[in-house]
């Protein structure tokens, strides 16, 4: 499917659309946080007689209120954006490149190749994706960089699974044969031939791969195990949880996790006009 | 060799190996990281004595081999070695956490599988119209959120604001928890589940709906749907006996997948209702530094999703005789 | 007023679609004797298979029939929803097309075949298994293989038991829609063999749907030509195949190969059927026609009788001899390709 084409089938699609615009809002957000802030998420703020801003509602000052500590939820949630996409679509890319060269040399390959990759997929599979991410966490430290490989080794599975039974439809059809014929070595074969008619397939298991590391990277916080150095959503609303803020702080509790939703719904809607545009049977 | 019972032997088999592997990989994991593994498993703070017991029971001064070797015997027999809080044996103070557990993630999954079921043919059915478009909306909203956020809000709105349903936990404050039929069946107990299941529920349904809602749209354009209809079979046999049933086989699969992505749900709804089950026992031991609960909270986990899985894919080949008869 | 045993009577059928209503099925009038069999042919979306479905009255959501459909007197149009279902497979019963996927994946062959017994008979299931067997031995399948599902089916095989499931309930029509499309010219004609033996045995009729116009000249004796929803020409096999007058029926005559005759170079008919949604208003074959005139793209051509049962739709009819010399000629379509094209 040609590049234009697919343009123009995404922007009939009212949903695809609003999920690219979602997104774009996001990126925007992240690559301007600076500017757009209104204070250091980190500073803890006082009002004019000295007091702390204890969960103080939204003001003008404070767009959104403040935390327990005083501290700016607006500026929080905005400078979160940019750990919320650097994981989603660090882990994205590197689940989508992973899952589709193990998908392609098992369903191209075959034989004991295809047989011992898929084993390590079902062991992988068995294993509890959070408590995981959890243990290796744990272990080895809370550095975002730690949550993102615990994330990505596990991750890849799903799209594995799907993109090799593509790869193993694609694998019969007469392109492939001609280009056996002509003595193409394998390899070529894969990877200039296989490789593309799958890309689009890739994509929509990408921007799902995206949505979940970004909720699985806010479940790693709100446990208590996420990076302390940087602000993410999940922290803001471990935050919020431990200072029994659900009853009492609504303006801390509901953007982090909205923000969360939002991001990770575009992820959905991208997907699923990606796939409509796949598979026509779906389509009106 | 075809049929059922080859089907669900081989299947059993390589559960078993799966589990195995499980058990290989713990090993693994907490010997190639960095730091001393003794701490995994022997309290810095017990007696010298009772240190060097453990240390000999997991074979922690023996080379790698025969410690492997310990390790999986152990595991197998079920023995973890001592809590580090509480000096129990690990299985006993695991013991009391699965059922909670076993109940909430069981009263979940069926509801979300009979809510997804039901949504997924009537989408299907009535496609191209608002109603699709609203319910198709609201379950991405509730896949795209949170779960733990989720739980948060309706905790707020629900048990607080408008008290309707309690504020977390399994049971009231002061509740004789000593008898099973006490502490399980009773309206209680049920009141407390609801609020959880349902949050949970709603978080898992998107999934095994459009994937029903997409099998029931290409089923229903299958040959074998209009000659049904030619045969002269009641409508509702043309959707219930062949339609829905022939639909379902996707959707096996995707509760499969479902499963094992529970867990994780499970434990963050665990831990914002307050509910004693494995889930928040592992974020409790984690932070505690209770090793040995920790690790097998974790492989129990693992067995759990190994054990369902292995349940769906013989599911899968009873309903479907293309995999099992071949 | 006949004894025939199903009468279709100025049958209309419109769908509807994204571009407005499509008359699929343009006042179309046929009739079946006992124990005959008659040919529907015509290209695909003719109104062939819409036909079919009127009859059976399996139309989609939203599309509607009117006229006359009398099976022994009774209209089906007038029959209510349930009233119908006892009809279908027990008075009317298909053959599809693709086998492929005619049958459920999920169910055993016997049990598919004892549903359509047991959908309209009182008989308990040992019965209705009995029933299988007995046709699974008309069709030649062994009866062990009720048990099995239909994906351990060959492709054959699978073709044969839906001829034994549709002979079922022994049914007054039979329908076979396309039943050698997707076999191979070989078993091809086993299947159309068996079809006819089986057919005679049972005494039922039979309606032969297909777009290959060969097999209608081996197993009917009587043919309804179809042109964009419309019947162009109909009569026993032999006058129409003997002396045609449609020219639409001598271009199908020419598009297909025949293994007997004298060897003679395909003739295809160039240009593709109109869009239904907006008909032309004259001949709807006028603008693929070699002999069309002026007339021909104003006015629709009423169905005369040329013959005793031979009908035919054209306005000419009476430069019958000259036509029939043209169309056999390689130039006489080719020229009207270039002016296409």
């Amino acid at each position: 499917m040609e590049g234009n084409r697919l343009v123009k089938l995404l922007l009939k699609d009212k949903l695809g659309l609003i999920g690219v615009a979602l997104m774009i809002f996001f990126i925007a957000l992240a690559v301007f946080a600076p500017l757009i802030i209104t204070h250091d998420p980190q500073t803890q703020n006082y009002s004019s007689d000295g007091k702390l801003l204890n969960m103080a509602p939204p003001s003008s000052e404070h767009i959104l209120g403040t935390t327990k500590m005083g501290r700016d939820v607006f500026s929080q949630v905005v400078a979160g954006t940019r750990v919320a996409l650097v994981v989603g679509f660090t882990c994205a890319l590197m689940v989508t490149v992973i899952g589709t060269v193990i998908a392609l040399l098992a369903g191209y390959f075959g034989g004991w190749v295809d047989d011992f990759l898929m084993r390590a997929t079902d062991i992988i599979y068995g294993i509890p994706f959070l408590p995981f991410v959890m243990i290796m966490v744990a272990v080895l430290g809370p550095s975002i960089w730690n949550i993102i490989i615990a994330i990505v080794l596990i991750m890849w599975r799903t799209t594995t699974r799907v993109i090799r039974s593509e790869v193993l439809s694609i694998k019969q059809r007469t392109f492939i044969q001609a280009a056996k014929l002509n003595g193409a070595s394998s390899l070529r074969i894969v990877f200039r031939h296989v490789a593309p008619n799958v890309i689009p397939l890739a994509l929509v298991f990408g921007s799902l791969a995206m949505g979940q590391a970004i909720v699985t990277e806010a479940s790693i916080s709100f446990l208590g195990y996420g990076d302390p150095m940087l602000i993410s959503w999940g922290k803001i609303l471990y935050d919020a949880y431990i200072a029994h803020a659900i009853t009492e702080a609504w303006w801390w509790v509901i953007p982090p996790g909205l923000a969360i939703t939002l991001l990770v719904m575009s992820g959905f809607f991208v997907s699923r006009s990606l796939e409509e545009i796949l598979n026509p049977r779906l389509r009106r | 060799m075809s049929g059922l019972p080859w089907f669900i032997g081989k299947r059993i088999l390589q559960a078993i190996v799966t589990l195995f592997i499980l058990i290989t990989l713990l090993f693994f994991m907490f010997r190639i990281l960095p730091g001393d593994p003794t701490t995994m498993f022997v309290d810095a703070a017990l007696p010298v004595e009772a240190r060097e017991a453990v240390l000999a029971q997991f074979g922690l001064d023996k080379p790698l081999h025969e410690q492997y070797w310990l390790y999986m015997k152990n595991f197998i027999q079920g023995d973890f070695g001592m809590s580090f809080t509480s000096r129990e044996p690990v299985m006993d103070v695991i013991g009391h956490y699965i059922l909670p557990t076993v109940f909430l993630m069981g009263s979940t999954i069926l509801l979300a599988v009979i809510v997804a079921i039901v949504l997924g043919a009537l989408t299907a059915w009535y496609r191209g119209t608002k109603f699709e478009a609203i319910v198709v909306s609201i379950a991405l909203f509730f896949r795209s959120a949170p779960i733990f956020w989720i739980g948060m809000v309706a905790l707020a709105l629900l048990s607080h604001r408008l008290n309707l349903f309690p504020i977390g936990g399994m049971y009231d404050p002061g509740k004789d928890t000593s008898s099973f039929f006490g502490t399980y069946f009773n309206l209680e107990f049920i009141h407390h589940l609801l609020l959880p299941s349902i949050v949970g529920a709603a978080y898992y349904v998107a999934n095994p709906m459009l994937v029903m809602r997409s099998s029931m749209i290409e089923i229903m354009e299958d040959d074998f749907i209009e000659l049904s209809r030619a045969k002269g079979l009641k409508e509702r046999h043309v959707i219930f006996r062949h339609a829905v049933r022939n639909s379902l086989l996707p959707v096996v699969t995707e509760i499969a997948l479902l499963v094992g992505f529970a867990i994780g749900g499970q434990v963050l709804l665990e831990v914002v209702f307050n509910w004693p089950g494995i889930g928040r026992l592992i974020v409790d031991s984690i932070q505690r530094n209770d090793y040995p609960v920790a690790q097998a909270t974790f492989f129990l986990m693992g067995v759990i999703v190994i054990f369902l899985n292995l349940v769906s894919d013989i599911l899968y080949g009873y309903l479907d005789p293309r995999v099992s008869y071949k | 007023m006949t004894n025939s045993l199903l009468e279709i009577k100025n049958l209309r059928t419109c769908y509807k679609s994204l571009d407005g209503l499509v008359w699929a099925v343009d006042d179309v009038s046929f009739t079946i004797e006992p124990g005959e069999t008659l040919g529907l042919v015509g290209e695909s979306g003719c109104g062939k298979t819409t036909i079919i479905k009127s009859i059976m009255r399996l139309l989609p959501r939203g599309a509607f029939s009117s006229g006359e459909i009398s099976l022994k007197g009774t209209n089906l149009l007038d029959l209510s929803i349930p009233e119908m279902r006892k009809v279908r497979w027990d008075k009317i019963s298909i053959i599809s097309q693709s086998a492929m996927n005619a049958l459920d994946p999920v169910y055993k062959v016997g049990d598919q075949i004892g549903e359509a017994i047991r959908t309209h008979t009182t008989a308990t299931k040992t019965d209705a298994w009995k029933r299988a067997e007995e046709l699974f031995a008309l069709v030649g399948i062994d009866k062990a293989r009720l048990n099995e599902y239909p994906h351990q089916f060959s492709g054959g095989m699978r073709q044969r038991a839906i001829i034994a499931m549709a002979l079922a309930l022994n049914p007054d029509v039979i329908v076979a829609d396309e039943p050698t499309t997707a076999l191979d010219v070989v078993v091809q004609a086993q299947i159309l063999k068996r079809i006819r033996d089986l057919q005679k045995k049972m005494n039922s009729s039979m309606i032969m749907v297909t777009h290959d116009i060969s097999v209608v000249a081996e197993t009917c004796q009587k043919v309804v030509v179809m042109y964009a929803g419309k019947v162009v020409e109909s009569g026993s096999v032999k006058d129409v195949f003997e002396n045609p007058y449609h020219p639409y029926t001598m271009g199908l005559k020419n598009a297909f190969p025949n293994i007997k005759g004298d060897k003679f170079d395909l003739i295809s008919i160039p240009g593709y059927p109109p869009d239904l949604a907006d008909p032309p208003k004259g001949c709807r074959f006028a603008d693929r026609c070699p002999f069309a005139s002026d007339i021909c793209f104003v006015e629709q051509p009423a169905s005369e009788e040329v013959k005793v049962g031979h009908m035919v739709a054209c306005h000419h009819i009476d430069s019958i001899d000259e036509i029939r010399e043209q169309a056999k000629k390689h130039d006489t379509w080719a020229k009207l390709d270039k002016e296409l094209a």
